[in-house]
């Protein structure tokens, strides 16, 4: 792994949300370095799914900031996988690209589409209509228009909900791929072993709080069970 | 310049999928034509009142279809959550508001049009160069209409029950364009005399020009969570 | 950070308070010398060339003018106080504003009922119609109780937080914008088809000026007050209901 620079590249600190008398985050701090791969965890209702997206800029927290400390800019240094596919299904793949290509300002829009098609295996389905794509194509196809705009901070919510053994086994490999080439990834997972397997680094939210925090050489399966479990029946 | 194209790519796509999936156009369509034919029922069907109340019945027509557009124009980005997927792109919000207010634009202008048609033959009007004018109203109202109706439209998408509540916000905000158009309209039609036309066209354009401009600042906080 | 947005809000509802309280004494004074004048002060208008029984018919009736305009005036100015509350909570994100606007719109609300409900009792023996659709006074003051009862229902659909009040705020603020093209919508109408209307000509009399301007202001302090009540009304509800809420959670971390 490569030396990790002193600023981090998300910095999170002291983000509280609330949806009205709600508290659904509580005075989260998170640094997140370059080439991290973080696994959170937690039950539902643990704040996980709105701290991804007060990280990508969706809610405006009530309270704390979330910057990027190296760079400039806003919202095209994040690519956001939502528990939604966020594509058209009355367009084809390839076209769902291109036009998101196009908001982002890409220099060749219609070029890159068919070239992360090609990554993602999907060469033969880019003129089909999405409405005729499998869980697992479509799925793919949400991953390759988060990563189209190539962003410096990946944010994962529950990518392996409703995935077959085959598309799951295949998004493995493509976040094993994105580990390797050293992305930088917030994930949140119900699936611990997964999760696990691909994280550098641990977190554990629940009740809106980050309860454990580790890195990945410091916590094992079990021990990583039993923390959580203890945390979470508290 | 940028923008101008975003705007385009934006409304483009919105075309696109509503050609793709012109069954629901068609059934807006056929809608409008049934409040066209109801209104003819509704009073004496050929009868000289029928015929003074028509400017009225044409923009009545016009309004619910064009509600149920809108509702249709931000469900579709629901479905799949399209729409944040727009707002996490890096283009600026008000400029996301001139490209889905621009695609309604069109679309309804597109329901117009043939709804003008029906209305010609229905109400027994001739088909003359005067009704250039009615195409002018009907491109000045619709524009006003659909900037509104963007709004609430894109702030009740993420409602539960928006269908009622739709009408129920931009109804009373249209007044002034229903009584810009049908008076306007009364004019050309029944008239003849365009004796305060142009004084409904400023009162329309003063409409569009106010709600495009608030629809443009306010956008960035009715989108998002 | 425990309670914070409670006690600020509770600080800003009982100096509202405060201030609101220390209005009512002048309020009271201001009323009394406002019916004095409405109903003993000023004289019955001067009808040049009117038969003496019309006058005879129309009489103290009259007498609602003095607040039915000012009330139609000040039901403007509440409605001014959501656009201005909605602006101020879009640039701030300070929940007192939405407070601000949600009871200005209230008390906006009221004042209109209270003008297209005196407004027929006059009316109808002035003008000799219950509601003189085609006025542009009326048709404004009922297309603004349409949209700002809209405003309330878009409310009650909406759970508490920062989605509503920014949809609150843009609702208000998009409402608003439509008062003077209604108003001007309708002047045009009037021009283009005049209403018959009977009335009798009316000449205004410096007493009658003076009655009414005491009238106006009456009620316009009548509406600062109302606003402010509401809106300290609406802060100690929120604080209250955020401590609940606080309560709760606390006790579930601490379990």
């Amino acid at each position: 792994m490569p030396a990790s620079p002193p600023e981090p590249l998300l910095r999170v600190s002291g983000v509280t949300h609330r949806f009205g008398p709600v508290t659904a985050l509580w005075d989260v701090d998170l640094d997140v370095r370059r080439g991290d791969f973080v696994a959170i965890f937690g039950p539902n209702g643990a704040g996980k799914t709105t701290l991804l997206k007060v990280v990508a800029s969706l809610i405006q927290p009530s309270e704390g900031s979330v910057e990027f400390p190296g760079d400039e800019g806003g919202r095209e240094l994040v690519g956001y996988v939502s528990h939604q596919s966020l594509l058209y299904n009355e367009m084809s793949g390839l076209e769902n690209l291109e036009f998101y290509g196009r908001l982002y300002g890409l220099g060749d829009p219609l070029g890159l589409a068919r070239a992360m098609l090609e990554r993602m295996g999907l060469t033969e389905a880019g003129d089909l209509l999405v409405r005729g794509y499998s869980r697992g194509m479509k799925q793919r196809l949400t991953l390759a228009r988060a990563l189209l705009h190539e962003p410096r901070l990946l944010l994962l919510d529950e990518p392996y909900t409703g995935l077959d053994q085959h598309g799951s086994r295949l998004l493995t490999e493509v976040l094993r791929s994105l580990r390797r080439d050293g992305r930088t990834v917030l994930l949140i997972t119900h699936n611990l072993g997964e999760g696990l397997e691909l994280s550098t680094r641990v977190v554990i939210q629940h009740r809106g709080e980050v309860v454990f925090q580790a890195r990945r050489d410091e916590v094992d399966r079990e021990s990583l069970e039993r923390i959580y479990f203890e945390a979470v029946e508290k | 310049m940028r923008q101008v194209r975003l705007i385009w790519v934006l409304a483009w796509k919105d075309l696109r999928v509503e050609y793709r999936s012109r069954q629901a156009f068609l059934t807006t369509l056929f809608f409008a034509l049934l409040i066209l034919i109801i209104f003819n029922f509704a009073f004496d069907p050929g009868s000289p009142a029928t015929r003074e109340a028509a400017p009225g019945i044409l923009w009545a027509s016009l309004i619910f279809p064009g509600v149920i557009q809108l509702n249709r124009s931000f469900q579709a980005e629901a479905e799949e959550g399209t729409l944040y997927g727009i707002v996490l792109s890096p283009v600026d919000r008000g400029v996301i508001f001139l490209g889905k207010q621009l695609a309604n634009w069109i679309f309804m202008l597109a329901i117009d049009l043939f709804i003008l048609v029906a209305f010609v033959v229905f109400y027994n009007f001739s088909f003359s160069w005067s009704l250039l004018w009615i195409v002018l109203l009907l491109v000045l109202a619709t524009a006003g209409f659909t900037a509104v109706g963007t709004v609430f439209a894109a702030m009740l998408s993420s409602i539960r029950g928006r269908d009622v509540l739709l009408p129920v916000l931009l109804f009373p905000i249209l007044v002034p364009i229903i009584v810009a158009a049908v008076n306007a309209t009364q004019e050309v039609l029944l008239i003849g005399e365009f004796e305060f036309f142009e004084k409904w066209v400023q009162l329309l354009v003063s409409f569009d020009v106010i709600y495009l401009a608030a629809g443009f600042l306010v956008f960035d906080y009715v989108v998002g969570e | 950070m425990w309670l914070e947005n409670s006690k600020q809000f509770l600080a800003t509802a009982s100096r509202l308070l405060k201030v609101s309280g220390w209005m009512l004494l002048p309020l009271y004074l201001l009323i009394v010398i406002a019916l004095w004048g409405a109903f003993l002060y000023a004289p019955l208008p001067d009808r040049p060339g009117a038969d003496p029984a019309a006058i005879q018919a129309l009489g103290d009736v009259q007498r609602i003018f003095y607040f039915h305009v000012s009330s139609a005036m000040n039901s403007f100015l509440a409605f001014f106080l959501v656009f201005i509350g909605g602006v101020a909570y879009l640039v701030t994100r300070n929940e007192k504003w939405d407070a601000f606007s949600a009871a200005s719109a209230e008390v906006g609300i009221f004042l209109t009922t209270i003008v297209l409900t005196t407004g027929p009792i006059w009316a109808k023996p002035e003008w000799n119609t219950w509601f003189p659709w085609g006025d542009p006074r009326v048709m404004t003051e009922l297309v603004l109780l349409l949209i700002f009862i809209a405003y309330f229902i878009l409310r009650a659909s909406l759970p508490e937080g920062e989605k509503k009040y920014k949809f609150a705020a843009v609702c208000g603020i998009i409402g608003f914008l439509d008062v003077p093209i209604v108003y001007l919508s309708i002047h045009l109408l009037r021009t283009l088809h005049p209403v018959v209307i009977t009335a009798t000509e009316i000449r205004l009399d410096p007493m009658i000026r003076q009655a009414w301007l005491m009238a106006l202001v009456a009620i316009m302090v009548l509406t600062v007050v109302l606003v402010l009540l509401r809106t300290s009304m609406r802060l100690h509800h929120r604080a209250a209901q955020e401590m609940r809420q606080q309560l709760r959670e606390r006790r579930a971390r601490a379990a």
